[in-house]
């Protein structure tokens, strides 16, 4: 972290694709400072580089230009191998469409980064099945991802993220595939792991999920149009927010 | 019509957007067919190859032989045309023993003293130069290969330096190296060749005193019964101690240098086949998914089953039954050479018969359909929308193995996980692995064979009927080799694009590019180990059932090259296809596929 507390900084960022006519600037000249334990979310239109940004700031994809700092270590600049590294210990990652391993259990996939990381594999069990307990799905830990609702899919997700305890986690369309109901289940743990200081960067369409933030910033072709700081949560939780009864 | 036109166009469109996929189908197919046909033909081929030289050369029913060339053989033999069942001879022939000798090469060989018009029996056929004249000489086509002597060359027959007048074929002799019917002085004879003078040069042999044989040609009233006019004449030739040859006797010499290659040639297309089988059941499965969407497509538009089913099963067996025309085509263009490796035959033959047309088709048919009719059951059976939205087939959970797994390091953790998702694939590979390593156990047995060279007195000309089995063995071995090559690039390609989503998690949950490699290198590595150890006790099975009982084992240490070449190779092929995989984009490769 720097001097400020930013987690994670951004400055001048761009991401290109394509040539000459056909070039296309997904992300453009983005400046950002992720404070630790905030939740930031990502909003804006299909096709804004929502997730081109947090692609970038997972080192998933290399940016054109700009820089991208992560605790204080330029990470733009980093080989395949050392960013590897970089997202096993700092970086969770959940997706729209879950991305769990089909072949592997709930559980397995939650020792899977543990394992990666090189931790033995009671360490890795324990770990998971703490987790686990922790998004509320103990007692699914020997079912497949295809025996899995939408909702509890996402969770497990949340929990593989986790394992390695990340500086950031970053979702991308987290609820984009749930329902009201399921949507809930998933905001509620991040929810949980935000009082517990976890740093949070959610890209998200969804103007709802985006107001249980402590920020939103709105992108637009590339850029951001708009940096808000909401005020505390209203009243009423989650549940109301969703026309849901708690 | 228009559904068969309709079934056509798909097929076709199918075949063109997978090139490669077609062209290794067509090669492997391809490959078993040929060696099939070839094992198939080259049962009964020298026999067919005699007969047909047989009729373009007149050749004797019986050929009577006599150690010796004074008066009274020769009147005795010429006795032998007044028989009943005769109804033409030629001669009686004188012909010598003695060596033969050109560009450094020596044989033993028997000369033939000829007329300058043959007789009615054994009109040796020239196929290069002219028939015998005075000063020069013929020299019998196979024999002439092995020398490597043309038309206008210079060979030394019993120390005269002669040109060579011409090169020709005849059935009157078992064909070369056993032109030597009896030794001298009606000894064993030994393997040599055969040669033609002029009358005129031949007795000028017999001033040099070798040793003689004299010999009548003897055409029968029934060729068929050429078996029991020996047997009637057991007591004429204990009198005159004469030997008999007959027609057939001749056509089985020759058939025996075939004798080490046919079981090659079959054994080789059973392995062949096998190897087929598993490289294009990886195909098949590789493009399992793509098919599922494709039917789903198809039976969205209203297709049926019936002409789903025909769409994807037609374009492996129309393959399938090219790769046969292909296959039957290379054996048909191959077979004379092989048949007669000596030369001494006449070699256009007849095609392949129609029980090896109906097997290789049987062959090419049942590889297509054993590798495609899972996929296409399964396709079939998808619901159309499950089959739209994504066509893979769910990979089975495997706690033990996974449980397992976590105990090694990262590469070998991916590696197993990666076999867990497809073990029927780890058997393939394993099996293709065997497959190979049989094939080169073989032919390092065949290499410690002691050799046995031609010739009295000579160690310059090779043993035809063993090169004859090295080179069959070797061709093999190399067809093995190549398929087992394709099928490893296939089945480490099919992975790598099928774990493709799973390996781009994997690398965003942490793992390195390298371990990515060295997981899809591994889990290819992994399956090779069993299957070479499989291999080598069973090459050297197979090679034992098929050999001589005194048959000679290579230094146990040698068993052990191609075990450990396996894993080498493999190694060497996955890992360029590994590495392309690791490299992929993870956030390109989560975009568009689903885990």
């Amino acid at each position: 972290m720097n001097e400020f507390g930013a987690v994670l900084q951004v400055r001048g960022l761009c991401k290109e694709h394509g040539q000459g006519q056909g070039l296309v600037r997904a992300v453009d000249e983005i400046d950002l400072d992720v404070p630790a334990g905030q939740m930031l979310a990502v909003t804006g239109p299909s096709g804004c580089g929502k997730s081109t940004l947090l692609h970038l700031l997972g080192g998933l994809e290399r940016p054109s230009r700009g820089e991208v700092w992560l605790a204080g270590r330029r990470i733009d600049t980093l080989n395949e191998r050392a960013l590897a590294r970089l997202r096993r210990r700092s970086v969770g990652f959940v997706f729209q469409a879950f991305h769990l391993v089909e072949e592997l259990s709930a559980r397995e996939n939650v020792e899977l980064p543990v394992l990666l990381a090189g931790r033995s594999p009671r360490a890795a069990r324990r770990r998971a099945a703490t987790l686990l307990e922790r998004v509320g799905l103990a007692d699914r830990a020997r079912h497949l991802p295809w025996e899995l609702s939408g909702g509890q899919r996402q969770r497990v997700a949340i929990a593989r993220a986790m394992a390695n305890d990340p500086l950031v986690l970053l979702a991308d369309e987290p609820t984009g595939n749930l329902d009201t109901a399921a949507t809930l289940d998933v905001l509620r743990v991040f929810e949980e792991l935000r009082a517990a200081g976890q740093t949070l960067v959610i890209v998200t369409h969804d103007e709802r999920v985006a107001a249980t933030a402590d920020r939103v910033v709105s992108m637009r072709d590339g850029t951001c149009v708009d940096d808000t700081r909401l005020a505390a949560q209203a009243a009423g939780g989650l549940g109301d927010m969703f026309g849901l009864g708690e | 019509m228009g559904r068969i036109l309709l079934v056509f166009r798909l097929v076709v469109a199918d075949v063109r957007s997978h090139p490669a996929q077609a062209a290794m189908m067509l090669l492997a197919i391809t490959t078993a067919t040929a060696t099939l046909s070839l094992g198939m033909s080259l049962r009964g081929a020298t026999d067919a190859l005699y007969l047909q030289t047989r009729a373009a050369t007149a050749g004797p029913d019986v050929v009577a032989l006599t150690p010796d060339g004074d008066r009274a053989t020769t009147s005795a033999l010429t006795s032998l045309a007044q028989a009943p069942e005769v109804t033409a001879h030629s001669g009686p022939y004188r012909e010598y023993h003695t060596t033969v000798t050109a560009h450094g090469l020596t044989s033993a060989a028997v000369v033939q003293g000829a007329d300058a018009a043959p007789g009615p029996i054994d009109r040796p056929l020239v196929t290069s130069g002219t028939w015998v004249r005075p000063g020069g000489v013929v020299v019998e086509r196979g024999f002439a290969t092995a020398l490597g002597v043309r038309v206008g060359d210079r060979v030394t027959v019993a120390g005269r330096s002669l040109p060579v007048a011409g090169i020709a074929v005849t059935a009157g002799h078992s064909i070369y190296p056993g032109a030597q019917m009896i030794g001298p002085g009606g000894g064993p004879s030994d393997y040599s060749g055969l040669v033609w003078l002029s009358g005129a040069d031949a007795r000028a042999l017999a001033a040099a005193d070798l040793p003689v044989t004299s010999l009548l040609y003897l055409k029968l009233r029934d060729p068929s019964a050429a078996q029991e006019f020996v047997q009637s004449r057991r007591q004429f030739s204990e009198e005159h101690s004469t030997n008999f040859v007959t027609w057939q006797d001749m056509g089985e010499r020759g058939a025996r240098i075939l004798r080490q290659s046919q079981p090659v040639l079959v054994v080789g297309s059973w392995l062949l086949a096998l190897l087929a089988v598993g490289g294009v059941a990886t195909l098949a499965a590789g493009r399992a998914t793509k098919q599922t969407r494709r039917v789903g497509l198809l039976k969205a538009v209203g297709a049926t089953p019936g002409l789903i089913a025909a769409v994807l099963l037609g374009e492996y067996l129309t393959l399938a039954l090219i790769a046969d025309v292909l296959g039957l085509t290379i054996a048909r263009l191959a077979a004379p050479g092989l048949a007669n490796p000596t030369a001494s035959l006449l070699s256009n033959a007849a095609g392949p018969t129609g029980d090896t047309i109906a097997a290789t088709t049987f062959l090419a048919l049942a590889v297509a359909v054993l590798t495609t009719l899972g996929p296409t059951r399964r396709a079939l059976r998808t619901e159309t929308v499950t089959a739209l939205a994504d066509g893979a087939r769910r990979p089975g959970h495997r706690a033990w193995l996974n449980g397992m797994s976590a105990l090694l390091p990262t590469s070998l953790l991916l590696a197993l996980r990666l076999i867990a998702r497809r073990p029927g694939r780890a058997v393939l590979h394993a099996l293709s692995i065997a497959v190979m390593v049989i094939g080169a156990t073989a032919l390092l047995v065949a290499r410690v064979q002691s050799r046995f060279d031609y010739g009295l007195g000579s160690s310059h000309l090779g043993n035809v009927q063993r090169e004859q089995g090295h080179r069959v063995l070797l061709a093999i071995t190399v067809a093995l080799a190549v398929l087992a090559a394709v099928n490893i690039v296939t089945i480490t390609w099919t992975t790598a694009l099928e774990a493709r989503p799973v390996m781009a998690i994997a690398r965003t949950l942490g793992a390195t590019p390298g371990q990515i490699t060295a997981g899809l290198s591994a889990a290819q590595l992994l399956p090779t180990l069993p299957g070479a150890v499989v291999g080598v006790p069973s090459g050297m099975f197979l090679v034992l059932l098929f050999s001589p009982p005194n048959v000679a084992i290579p230094p146990t240490w040698t068993l052990f090259v191609p075990a450990l070449a396996a894993p080498l190779a493999t190694a060497a092929l996955t890992a360029l296809p590994a590495r392309l995989a690791a490299r992929r984009s993870i956030a390109r490769t989560l975009s568009v596929e689903g885990a």
